[in-house]
């Protein structure tokens, strides 16, 4: 009985679950502590981000009268159950992943886009002006830059020949892939910023131009899941660029160190670059991010060539 | 191409402390002129209600109590007060100040924003005769 | 050419249709005419290129005289010619000047609504300051109007929100938005991210200044009117006293003067740093707008340990200022504008190197001198495509005789020209301020000036720091205004905003709306404006 009880625990607590949850928050505080930190501000105490999660939950959830209810409503629960989900198969705290198949490197960054298809239909469901604009956006920033970041994060695959997340980084054990795939980390890194619609990628959510873009008609509950989901997708993101490409996770002191630093290299660029447009994002991702990777593949395959 | 142009500033501020004060625990002190609350010396007054007169928001009246031995009384409606500081400008004897220590203002009673400004016994004898303090005054516009 | 001059050419071109011709003030020609000449007259001026149309005034003689007036005034320099109208209270009618100044739109929609004037062949007769369901017939600037009675309002369809056209996709920006920080209306209609139509709506922030001013004293107004806005509070407050003082026949005392300037120097400053981190944020570089901000704390203490207040210094007085400025403060001043000077030059290499930045506001709205003259922009807005309009240069007024200013230009005319000219104008200021403290005036803080204001008409032009500030005074010898008449140049500077929107992207439109620093607040003290351009 206790076996089949394993699995549950590992979705609702840990690696999944309540950890993850709890994981999201102390990142999302980090974010916005450095940021204002950055900025020459205080930011947030520690307990802000719960703080405003527990406020958002109890709030009163306003149905807009146009939207479709249970898209409205179902819609925030399966971009949250997707990217819990996905963390099922990444090192959590540097551990084993709690599953692992062969591909499930696609799967995971499947489960991760599972947030933006949510968040583009929810937007276009309520019908709001600021929404669709929003939703519309998010797609497209989603074409954008899916196709590098999923190539970028390819590399150090074909460097362990497999597309397993777990196989990769033991076969990757010691060697950082930093080192040798520079151009595939920086464009992993910024398809990140993408993936997570940090500044300056944060179009779809543009403050002063669509109020909150999709999420303009969203509070209460539904609001609060879909902030959960984004911190959840930050985890995860992070904790797969960190595996693959700076040497794998063995423990959990190596996890909280790697991941610290691609956060602070994020919260950094964030605090410096301005606001892209859409049209610009999209430019740059089809220019520079797509030739990038390209070339950084290019050479792998070179270099995987001469040594057979 | 130049990317990140505020690096300098971003870093200096990982050594420095946050330029935001955390106020009510922190409070910078008010600059001299600073324009608060204001307050009424009933001794130098001459009644000449120039300060009542022009000022723009008729917060002030100045009640005669006794005018030979020259009592008067001033009602201050803290909430209507602009603090232009005009009624300063206007006082020949300045009896009117505004305060530079006295600007937290808030309250929770809507009552505490009618201020009466003189000899106590002449308060209450205003005070006495009006009933309620936010009454209006006898031969008042 | 120098004033008197102008105001001899003026009076030649205008010469076929004026029937009584005066020279109230120097640098003023008043010009009786029918109100049916008034298109011709205009036609004659822009045909010499004689000035530009500044502001529309609208004048109830009273019941007793049984007239309206209304005041066309054109400057050109520190020269100012006012086409003067008389039309019967109810009932007149007077031609429009929208093919001539597109910005008299504004001016005409302002007098048919407040005083029941019909403009023939304006553009657009919707309300500018009034709401939608203001009663019609009634017109709040006519004297028998009382304004503590309230007004019945109508039933009737928004015009703000027009019969929406199911194949138009409409972006609306406002009233309540975060990209704008005072109460307006933008309907943008878009196509996919371009912007293919943009109107608007203002008058949500309209507090009936212009009729209050009417029932309080002239000391008392001058509190009103420096509320008018937060930011170019001290500029309306010294347009105000200038005027008055010059009816009353004085001149503040010299070191009164310069310390207005000082004040409106800081002001300044204050404005722009505003300015410029409200920008940052709209185009999503939130870095920006926190460092400007936090310096911007700098002149807002400087300011408030001079005039005991961050905003409404409340600095002037009719007959001069009300505080000195001594040694120690001036000292304080000059070792913040030292810090001031360099963090704004640090944000002027920012604003022109920073290549994200840039690509957000290089060639973005641009405006190039003919729009910009044709337009009738003004302030830094109209600088930045090179139109040389700046009242502290081309009129200089009270203490810019003594200290003048040099003006700041740019020739692209887009977004990033604008962020140029408004922080070089920052180190044009500071030097200004600090010519001043080195040679403060020896005099007294002001001068009496009695009560009652003896019988006239003045006009009083002040640069604040979006534009020229124009104010026509008129006193009938009482001791409360007959009619005050404030044009702010927020006003002529939407037209901007209007005509660069369509064929833009959605994500340009708060950045263009930004980039002409709007202040609502100064322009409602009293509209829609259609474009449509097909792309």
């Amino acid at each position: 009985m206790f076996s089949a009880l394993q699995p549950l625990a590992q979705i609702l607590l840990f690696p999944a679950g309540l950890f993850l949850v709890i994981n999201g928050i102390v990142i999302e505080w980090i974010d916005r502590k450095l940021v204002a930190r950055l900025q020459n501000r205080i930011g947030p105490r520690w307990f802000q981000p719960l703080a405003d999660l527990v406020k958002l939950l109890a709030k009163e959830e306003i149905l807009p009268a146009a939207a479709n209810p249970w898209l409205f409503i179902g819609l925030p629960m399966i971009a949250l159950a997707g990217c819990l989900t996905a963390a099922l198969y990444v090192p959590i705290m540097g551990l084993q992943p709690a599953y692992s198949f062969s591909g499930d490197l696609i799967v995971t960054l499947y489960l991760l886009s599972l947030l933006t298809l949510s968040k583009g239909i929810a937007g276009w469901n309520t019908t709001n002006r600021f929404s669709l604009v929003g939703a519309t956006r998010g797609f497209t920033q989603l074409f954008a830059y899916e196709a590098p970041f999923l190539l970028a994060l390819l590399g150090p695959a074909i460097a362990a020949r497999s597309w397993q997340i777990d196989t990769i980084i033991q076969r990757n054990a010691g060697s950082w892939i930093i080192l040798t795939q520079p151009i595939g980390f920086l464009v992993a890194l910024i398809g990140l910023m993408g993936k997570l619609e940090l500044p300056p990628f944060d179009a779809p959510e543009a403050e002063t131009e669509i109020v909150a873009g999709a999420m303009t008609e969203y509070s209460g509950r539904g609001l609060a899941l879909f902030n959960i989901a984004k911190s959840v997708e930050f985890v995860v993101g992070l904790t797969l660029v960190a595996a693959l490409y700076l040497g794998g996770v063995n423990n959990p002191l190596e996890y909280l160190l790697k991941t610290l630093f691609i956060l602070v290299i994020l919260i950094s660029l964030q605090t410096l670059l301005t606001r892209l447009r859409i049209d610009q994002t999209v430019g740059l991702w089809w220019r520079f991010g797509t030739i990038l990777v390209l070339i950084q593949w290019m050479v792998l395959i070179v270099w995987k060539a001469s040594a057979l | 191409m130049r990317f990140g142009t505020m690096l300098s500033d971003i870093f200096q501020s990982l050594f420095q402390a946050p330029a935001t004060q955390k106020y009510p625990f922190e409070r910078t002190e008010t600059p001299q002129r600073l324009r608060g609350k204001l307050t009424w010396d009933p001794e130098r007054c001459s009644a000449c209600s120039l300060c009542a007169k022009e000022c723009p928001a008729n917060a002030l009246e100045v009640i005669t109590v006794d005018k030979a031995n020259r009592r008067y009384v001033m009602r201050y409606q803290v909430d209507r007060c602009t603090f232009c500081a005009q009624c300063v400008q206007n006082c020949r004897f300045k009896c009117i100040q505004l305060s530079s220590d006295d600007w937290e203002l808030a309250t929770l009673d809507k009552k505490s924003f009618t201020q009466y400004f003189g000899r106590e016994t002449d308060v209450d004898t205003v005070l006495a005769e009006l009933g309620d303090p936010n009454a209006e005054l006898p031969g008042a516009d | 050419m120098n004033t008197l001059t102008s105001l001899e050419q003026a009076e030649k071109i205008l010469a076929p249709w004026t029937k009584e011709a005066a020279r109230p003030e120097p640098n003023r020609l008043d010009i009786i005419i029918s109100g049916d000449d008034v298109f011709a007259c205009t036609a004659a001026l822009k045909q010499e290129s004689w000035g530009y149309l500044s502001a529309i005034t609208g004048l109830d003689l009273g019941p007793d005289a049984g007239a309206l007036e209304a005041l066309y005034h054109f400057c050109q320099g520190a020269a100012i010619t006012t086409l003067r109208a008389r039309l019967p209270r109810q009932g007149g009618s007077l031609p429009t000047l929208y093919p001539l100044y597109p910005v008299s739109s504004f001016f005409e929609r302002e007098l048919s609504e407040m005083f029941g004037i019909t403009v023939i062949n304006t553009p657009d007769s919707n309300r500018l300051f009034l709401p939608d369901d203001w009663p019609v017939g009634v017109f709040p600037m006519l004297k028998e109007f009382d304004p503590k009675v309230e007004q019945p309002r109508m039933e009737t369809s928004s015009q703000t929100f027009p019969s929406q056209d199911g194949q138009k996709f409409y972006v609306p920006i406002g009233p309540q938005h975060p990209a704008l920080k005072e109460p307006g209306h933008f309907e943008f209609t878009v196509d996919g991210e371009v912007i293919t139509e943009a109107r608007m709506r203002l008058g949500y922030v309209h507090r009936g200044i212009e009729k209050a001013v009417e029932g309080q004293n002239w000391v008392q107004n001058l509190y009103l009117l420096e509320r008018v806005c937060g930011i170019c509070s001290h500029t309306h407050a010294t347009a105000y006293v200038m005027g008055v003082e010059r009816l009353a026949g004085v001149e503040a005392p010299l070191r009164a003067q310069a310390i207005r300037e000082v004040i409106a120097g800081l002001e300044r400053i204050h404005s722009h740093l505003l300015w410029l981190g409200v920008s940052a944020h709209e185009a999503g570089f939130d870095t920006l707008f926190m460092y400007s901000w936090r310096d911007r704390e700098t002149v807002m203490d400087i300011l408030e340990a001079l005039s005991g207040n961050r905003v409404n210094y409340s600095a002037n007085i009719i007959g001069g200022v009300k505080f000195d400025i001594y040694p120690e403060q001036a000292a304080t001043i000059r070792t913040g504008l030292e810090y001031l000077e360099e963090r704004i030059r640090h944000y002027l290499d920012i604003v022109t190197s920073d290549t994200l930045f840039l690509q957000r506001t290089r060639g973005v709205g641009q405006i190039n001198r003919e729009e910009a003259t044709h337009l009738g922009l003004l302030g830094p807005t109209a600088r930045a495509s090179g139109v040389l309009r700046d009242v502290r240069v081309e009129a200089p007024y009270g203490p810019y005789t003594r200290y003048p200013v040099s003006i700041v230009t740019s020739e692209a005319g887009d977004l990033e020209a604008r962020f140029i000219v408004r922080l070089k104008e920052l180190f044009v200021t500071i030097n200004a301020i600090r010519t001043i403290l080195d040679n403060l005036p020896e005099s007294e803080m002001s001068v009496r000036v009695p009560r009652r204001i003896p019988a006239g008409e003045t006009i009083s032009r002040v640069e604040a720091p979006r534009g020229e500030a124009f104010y026509f005074i008129k006193s009938n010898g009482s001791d409360k205004p007959e009619r005050i008449k404030i044009r702010t140049p927020s006003l002529c500077n939407w037209t901007a905003v209007l005509s660069k929107a369509p064929g833009s992207q959605l994500a340009d439109a708060p950045l263009l709306i930004a980039g002409m620093d709007p202040c609502f607040s100064c322009n409602d003290r009293m509209i829609t404006v259609k474009r449509l351009e097909h792309s």
